[in-house]
């Protein structure tokens, strides 16, 4: 059924103006929205930890509960030292199983996890459409930088942002963090994702959203008097305003450049690791 | 000649108790130093040139000269303890003497080292590999001071005559700390100055 | 070995007779324990106070502080930023270094080791008085530290740099405290050597190492840990004092840097090698004493003794290389993440040995709970929670969310603080007849533990809550963030339980006070218990207090034995309890 043009047309102002709405706030306690391709990975972990630990825990809690009701001071105390073969073959061995089912687990998918996603980046380095962004955390604000059309940073036709970021739906962002002072954090709440931007080192990390909307970004160590207010803005945009900000941006950017403002051409050349 | 057997009485419970205090102590002292060697590690791993580029190169000469200075320090505390140990307590006080003399020439030599160096090269003006520098040797130095007042301390009771073949512990407590700051200094001679 | 006879060992000291000697300069281990213990609480109200602000400032943000807020004059009686940061900062190291470190180690290692292993003393007397003194001369730096102009430390109780050099946190405040937790750490190492060296030269006879109580074990471990990794923490202080007051740059990096700078990830490296183990220096004395405590109560041999001991070992083993999980997120090599990951997920399987081991000496026992069990039990509870919130951070994937948010202090508070702290009120309680030689006030004991444990599980949660939703730690005003702006309830409520948790702490500081100046006198050993130090010295002990050193014959969990019954009438036989021989096995199987 082919809509009518000025339906359609509504319909891209409506989904452009909610795209442009403020951050959602969350709806109740609990992890907030994930809008990331990998971040039900984490989630997926975390509820599975959630289940093992609840039984863990309710068995401590029965065996405690019993022992304190039904062997208290009436009970006759039982001489066991638990250091014959068998109590101890049965302690080992259940200590073998909640290691290999609880640890195991846990490991298994951590290590499958970072290969396959979180610290994954062949496939983002390998993928022409991937946005690379480099970010110099200081106190209190996050810089960010685009490269523009040249595709090499620290040159005239740069984007450069501050505390706004911009991002295509359904694209690898590949993120580069650096910092001029102290130590801060990249956090991502509706991402799952986490980043330490260490002064002296390049650090890195990948996201992919799945939805457009704007979402929150924290710094998640502390970094000062101001470490609370070092929030930022992820704009997640469809791929053709993104495309259509990004050029925009690069010839404002082009305009705005000042050849001797040394401090301004804070990037670097994409570190390749 | 009399004396051909070195005289090894048993030792009473309390000495083994004190030397293993001191051995525990040394051990700590050990881990500090050994991190201190850590950082100096991540330091030089971290740079791609060590020195970093436009600094000089750190001198040897003297640090060497140095090296041998503790060493025979310890090897003249040797000779004291050894004489001791020979029912020849009286003779131990010079050795003791020259091996303290040595620790303070030891120490004046580090500061020469920190005046030739310091001209060229303040603490922080070549990020980590100056601080290293500094760093490691300031604290060195003040372990060797703290060794100089042990080392006179010893002094005071071997010219008082109170070191025996049966008795002297304080002798070799202090010694095992003295080798001690000499073998910390061997190791940095060999890291900071020669690789 | 020492023969039984000998009235006085050489290394400890006559008898005091001068105020001096006796009660400020003293040698004998008894009082510099308590001298430990009355420091460490007035520091754990300190810190503790700190606690209720910063929930405070969570509860009512930027609302002017009530009756604390006398101290904020300068801010109108509110908590601006600034000031915040110093008290998380203060809170996190107060309670630490000042609180939980001479409360478990410094009063209950000095006061326990010598009395449960038949020693008149520790091996150095003297070099344990110098400990307390060099303790007291780092509080007088951190009490300095917040009369300083720009304010105390504020660089968060780990330190980080470049946030701890001069580029982040100018001023004397952050150099005194560093300063002051070099000093600590030196009265520590000194308390580490002593311990050490008593438990292994000076055992009673017949104290054979798997005779030991479980309580000298964990102090010992502990100590063994403050031995080696107090000086790592020792090098990254000192490197850092070099970095602000000589102009090295050791931390150093990013703009400020020189030729490169430093390395801030060293510091990190320098301080977690440090920081891993101290969780452990922390908890291990806790374990030791309810293990102890435990038999004790529940009239049954500790299950599997030497699986405790050995699991207690492992866990001292692999301290050291874990440490990296702290560091996941600081851009360290994965392979390296990896390989701190498989330790970390190791590290928990001596931790269920314990925990099977508690619940089945527990589990058909004849269980009675005066407050020194009600303690133990409730430290069994909290840290079981505590440790499986560990789970999601050692694992990487789950570890990436979670770090840095207050799940993170949720898990460390419920595990590292509130074990430490209920582990303490255990053996406090559990030792208090023998220390003082009076009895405290059973009814204020059971509703010190009740409100305590409560409050504690409903604080420590609640951070687990918001740490959860995604709240990061350290956060002046956590709902500037819109994500977060929901959670002023569960906050505020957490709140509420905290200021409970401080009120129910008042039942405490009454009973303690009253019964150490008043309370009833106690009997040798009111609690029926088989160690030494309650079979054979008075209440309190006299100065030396063995003369003769007893004779040890069996293990310390003489309890619940059928044989011991028909000889004695009694459940219980004490350690160095002769028996007819033949009768009972002499040791306890497994000795």
């Amino acid at each position: 059924m082919k809509l009518p043009r000025y339906l359609l047309a509504l319909a891209a102002v409506a989904l452009s103006a909610s795209a442009l709405a403020a951050v959602q706030p969350e709806a109740g306690i609990g992890l907030p929205r994930d809008v990331s391709l990998n971040g039900h990975l984490s989630d997926w972990l975390t509820n599975v930890t959630h289940v093992f630990n609840i039984i863990l825990f309710t068995i401590m809690c029965v065996w405690m509960g019993i022992a304190c009701f039904k062997h208290g001071r009436a009970h006759e105390a039982e001489y066991d030292l638990g250091d014959d073969k068998r109590s101890i073959k049965i302690a080992l061995m259940l200590s073998a199983v909640i290691f290999v089912v609880v640890d195991g687990n846990l490991f298994v998918n951590a290590i499958h996890d970072l290969s396959t996603a979180y610290w994954n980046f062949d496939e983002v380095n390998a993928n022409p459409g991937t946005v690379r962004i480099e970010i110099n955390a200081h106190q209190w604000a996050w810089d960010g930088r685009y490269a523009g059309k040249d595709g090499k940073f620290n040159t005239e036709d740069d984007v450069v942002v501050w505390n706004d970021f911009k991002v295509p739906v359904d694209t690898p962002v590949y993120f580069q963090l650096a910092s001029t002072d102290v130590i801060h954090s990249l956090y991502l709440p509706n991402f799952r994702a986490k980043m330490d931007a260490v002064p002296g080192q390049v650090n890195h990390l990948w996201v992919q959203a799945k939805e457009q909307g704007e979402f929150e970004i924290g710094c998640a160590q502390h970094c000062g008097t101001h470490h609370y207010k070092m929030k930022g803005l992820l704009t997640v945009l469809s791929k053709e305003d993104y495309a259509r900000w990004l050029a925009e941006a690069s010839v404002n950017g082009q305009r705005a450049f000042d050849t001797s403002d040394a401090a301004a051409h804070w990037g670097w050349d994409w570190k390749q690791y | 000649m009399g004396d051909v057997v070195r005289y090894r009485p048993p030792r009473p419970r309390e000495e083994t108790t004190a030397a293993m205090g001191m051995v525990l102590f040394l051990g700590s002292w050990a881990m500090l130093f050994a991190a201190l060697f850590l950082a100096y590690g991540f330091a030089r791993m971290r740079l791609t040139s060590w020195p970093p580029a436009g600094v000089a190169a750190l001198p040897w000469k003297l640090p060497l000269g140095n090296t041998l200075v503790l060493g025979l320090s310890s090897w003249s505390y040797q000779r004291a303890v050894r004489e001791v140990q020979m029912a020849r307590a009286a003779r131990a006080w010079p050795w003791v003497a020259v091996a303290m003399a040595l620790g303070i020439t030891f120490v004046g030599l580090q500061v020469v080292l920190w005046r030739s160096v310091g001209r060229s090269m303040e603490p922080g003006a070549a990020g980590a590999y100056s601080s290293v520098f500094y760093g490691l040797t300031w604290l060195h130095a003040a372990h060797a001071a703290v060794g100089i007042l042990g080392l006179g301390y010893v002094l005071a009771r071997a010219v008082a005559g109170a070191y025996s073949g049966a008795r002297h512990l304080s002798l070799r407590l202090w010694g095992m700390y003295w080798h001690f700051v000499g073998a910390v200094w061997a190791l940095m001679f060999v890291t900071i100055f020669v690789l | 070995m020492d023969t039984s006879t000998v009235a006085r060992s050489p290394h400890v000291h006559d008898e005091p007779t001068s105020f001096m000697r006796k009660w400020l300069f003293s040698t004998d281990h008894k009082v510099i324990a308590k001298q430990f213990l009355w420091t460490g609480l007035v520091f754990l109200a300190l810190g503790g106070t700190l606690a209720m602000m910063i929930r405070w400032q969570w509860a009512f943000p930027g609302e002017k502080v009530p009756v604390l807020g006398m101290f904020l004059e300068r801010a109108g009686g509110m908590i601006t930023p600034a000031t915040y940061q110093s008290i998380f900062t203060m809170h996190g190291l107060i309670m630490i270094f000042w609180a939980i470190t001479p409360i478990l180690i410094g009063c209950f290692g000095n006061y326990t080791i010598p009395l449960q292993i038949g020693a008149q003393d520790m091996a150095f007397p003297v070099l344990n008085m110098m400990s307390f003194w060099t303790f007291i001369i780092s509080a007088l730096l951190i009490v300095a530290s917040f009369f300083v102009q720009l304010g105390t430390a504020a660089a968060g109780w780990t330190t980080y740099a470049p946030l701890s050099t001069n580029v982040g946190t100018p001023g004397l405040g952050q150099t005194l405290v560093v300063a002051a937790i070099f000093v600590t750490g030196v009265a520590t190492i000194m308390g580490g050597i002593n311990y050490v060296t008593t438990v292994i030269r000076l055992r009673a006879p017949g104290m054979t190492w798997m005779r030991m109580p479980l309580s000298v074990w964990g102090l010992w471990l502990t100590a063994i840990l403050n031995v080696l990794f107090v000086p790592v923490l020792g090098s990254a202080g000192l490197l850092l004092l070099l970095d602000r007051a000589f102009g090295t740059q050791f931390f150093i990096a990013g703009a400020a840097g020189v030729k490169g700078g430093g390395d801030p990830i060293l510091f990190q490296h320098l301080f977690w090698i440090f920081g891993h183990p101290e969780v452990y220096i922390l908890i291990l004395p806790a374990w030791g004493m309810i293990s102890d405590i435990i038999p004790m109560f529940s009239r049954k041999p500790a299950y599997w003794y030497a699986g405790t001991v050995w699991a207690m070992v492992a866990v001292t083993v692999l301290s050291a290389v874990v440490y990296g999980h702290h560091m996941f997120l600081t851009g360290m090599n994965p392979l390296l993440g990896k390989g701190f990951m498989t330790f970390t997920l190791i590290i928990s399987v001596p931790a269920e040995v314990l925990f099977l081991n508690w619940l089945h000496t527990m589990w058909k026992g004849s269980n009675r709970f005066p407050t020194p069990m009600l303690f133990a039990v409730g430290t069994v509870f909290v840290f079981g929670l505590g440790g499986l919130t560990g789970l999601y951070l050692g694992t990487i994937a789950t570890d990436i969310y979670l770090h840095d948010t207050m799940w993170v202090v949720g898990h460390f508070h419920l595990t590292m603080a509130a074990a430490a702290f209920l582990g303490s009120f255990a053996g406090l309680y559990y030792w208090f007849p023998k220390m003082f030689g009076r009895q405290y006030n059973e009814t204020l004991g059971k509703v010190h533990f009740w409100g305590s444990v409560t409050f504690i599980t409903l604080v420590f949660v609640g951070q687990l809550i918001v740490g959860f939703s995604g709240q990061q730690r350290r956060l002046y005003d956590p709902y500037q963030y819109t994500y977060l702006q929901h959670l002023l309830t569960a906050n505020r409520l957490t709140s509420y339980a905290a200021f409970l948790l401080a009120l129910f702490q008042v039942p405490f500081v009454v009973n303690f006070l009253r019964s150490v100046f008043a309370g009833a006198p106690a009997a040798q050993n009111p609690w029926e218990a088989t160690t030494i130090e309650w079979t054979h010295a008075a209440s309190p002990p006299p100065h030396y207090n063995y003369n003769p050193i007893p004779t040890i014959v069996r293990g310390p969990h003489e309890l619940a034995n059928p044989e011991v019954k028909k000889l004695t009438g009694r459940d219980w036989a004490g350690q160095a309890e002769e028996l007819p021989a033949g009768a009972v096995p002499a040791a306890a199987k497994g000795a």
